[in-house]
């Protein structure tokens, strides 16, 4: 064996400094003689450096998320039963009416109010596969449904006023992320143009923010609202499809269309006065 | 009624002393800037509902970095993946000595500085194509600086593991580095001479790649 051989096994550990001082003595006495394995050092010396540049300075938008992510576990923990007291918790009901979403499928009209709160708790039941045994929990869905039709009611109104967005530089869409709790990024939504960011405190969901982002794509205006999905069950009460392999919740308000979908705890939201086909492709390409 | 003393209150303010450190990992591990800050995210929460496991005194820093390489593992493992490159091709151009000193020096340092930021990026990328353990025990070690102990520690792994992970990830990426330079000319073939006679080497090289396309 040459001397090369017996040496290449150490040379990793001579450079991260674990050989003991007989071994790293070897490697030295080699490397000596030996201008192959010199530049083997070099070269994986190198890599390494390579490898630590870049490392990024983590952003004040970024410590602002994780500060609040953090105060929220907080609050969380020192107020535990946060929802028997007032209207819902999202949290603990929203697995409820994401379950009830699946049965129940009315996108196309907007339900009465009286009627919906039926239809759930039926729709909860048939999951169930017996009949409702709380009617507490029967009612709970039927607001959680009442509720996210008041948001997506708010959501289409939002759009429909297209206020004026406050936030024009994709630079600056960062400084959005502390108050809406997730990343927000300027997906290009098939070359549509980006208009501009603004926050939007949705009042169903008391006042847990959304950001929305406005495009045009052909005289269309296009909202898209990007949020924590675990508070803003958007889905609740829209149609489950698959576009592209991808669920996607669609719903169709007041002649505007709505489309929905999630990635990693992040809610993406498109609302248009396209037809809901078109807003349910829009809103996949808001995930690439 | 009695309570357990609760936890200090500055916690977050320790483990966002760490902060630095589990991005620069985590935009290793990661595919991109978004990716990285989530992964980060996740382990903040995590360590924060953990906290009461965490003895003060022992190092923080390690401790947080277990949680992030948890975290990442049990959501980007591809499967599989490890078991394919094991059985993979066994070359190594460099460490095996086709690869002569001054093609290694070119490598590591490219004539031509425009050429850096190349190389680099294709550091980068050949590092994200690692299969995942692989990656984590090279970065735990390049970026970090850790001891194999504290790898494996870290990985829940013997330190036997570390070092036949960091061996075989390092190589993979330097084959990828100079598969990279001998597209762009920065090495040429005929450089490749090593200890081995020259008539064999232009053969066992075009195996070598060839080989390396097929599991690529
Ligand atoms: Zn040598």
């Amino acid at each position: 064996m040459s001397p090369c051989r017996r040496m290449l096994p150490l040379l990793d550990a001579f450079g991260d400094g674990e050989l003991s001082a007989d071994q790293s003595l070897q490697v030295e006495q080699h490397l000596v003689d030996c201008g192959h394995c010199t530049e083997r050092i070099r070269l994986n010396e190198a890599v390494r450096v390579s490898m630590k540049r870049a490392a990024p300075v983590p952003s004040a938008a970024f410590k602002a998320r994780l500060c609040a992510a953090l105060a929220a576990e907080r609050q969380r923990e020192e107020h535990p039963s946060e929802r028997i007291g007032r209207p819902l918790s999202w949290r603990t009901i929203a697995p409820i009416a994401v379950a009830a979403s699946v049965a129940l499928a009315f996108a196309a009209a907007r339900p009465k109010p009286d009627t919906m709160g039926a239809v759930a708790g039926a729709a909860r039941a048939s999951l169930m596969g017996h009949s409702p045994s709380s009617s507490s929990m029967q009612s709970n869905a039927a607001s959680v449904t009442a509720t996210v039709e008041q948001l997506i009611d708010e959501l289409v109104t939002h759009h429909q006023q297209g206020s004026h967005p406050n936030v024009t530089e994709a630079a600056l869409l960062e400084q959005l992320e502390p108050e809406v709790g997730v990343p927000v990024r300027l997906p290009s939504l098939y070359g549509a143009r980006w208009e501009g960011a603004s926050v939007l405190p949705v009042k169903a969901m008391r006042n847990q923010r959304a950001a929305s982002l406005r495009y045009s794509v052909g005289g269309h205006r296009v909202t898209l609202y990007v949020y924590n999905s675990a508070n803003v069950p958007l889905r609740a009460t829209l149609e489950p499809r698959v576009v592209y392999n991808t669920p996607v919740y669609v719903g169709e308000r007041r002649g505007y269309s709505i489309a929905a979908v999630e990635r990693r705890g992040v809610g993406y939201a498109v609302a248009t006065d396209l037809n809901d086909s078109e807003s349910a492709e829009l809103v996949v390409a808001s995930l690439h | 009624m009695t309570r357990r003393p609760s936890p200090p209150d500055d916690f977050e303010q320790l483990a966002l002393e760490h902060l630095s450190s589990l991005l620069a990992v985590a935009t290793r591990l990661t595919r991109n800037g978004a990716e990285a800050e989530d992964l980060v995210q996740d382990t903040l929460v995590k360590a924060f509902r953990a906290r009461e496991q965490f003895t003060p005194g022992t190092n923080m820093r390690a401790w947080m970095l277990r949680i992030l390489t948890n975290t990442f593992i049990n959501r980007y493992r591809r499967g599989g993946l490890e078991r394919a490159v094991l059985d993979g091709p066994d070359a190594d151009p460099l460490a095996d000595g086709w690869v002569s000193s001054s093609s290694m020096a070119a490598l590591r340092d490219p004539e031509t500085t425009a050429l850096r930021p190349v190389l680099e990026r294709e550091i980068g990328e050949a590092l994200r194509e690692l299969p995942e353990e692989f990656r984590l025990a090279v970065v735990l070690a390049d970026v970090e600086e850790l001891s194999y102990k504290e790898i494996a520690d870290v990985m829940g792994c013997p330190v036997g593991t570390v070092m036949s992970r960091l061996h075989r990830g390092r190589r993979m990426l330097k084959s990828r580095l100079y598969e990279h330079a001998l597209e762009m000319g920065i090495v040429g073939p005929e450089k490749v001479v090593g200890h081995e006679p020259a008539s064999t080497n232009t053969v066992d090289l075009a195996q070598y790649r060839a080989r390396r396309v097929k599991v690529g």
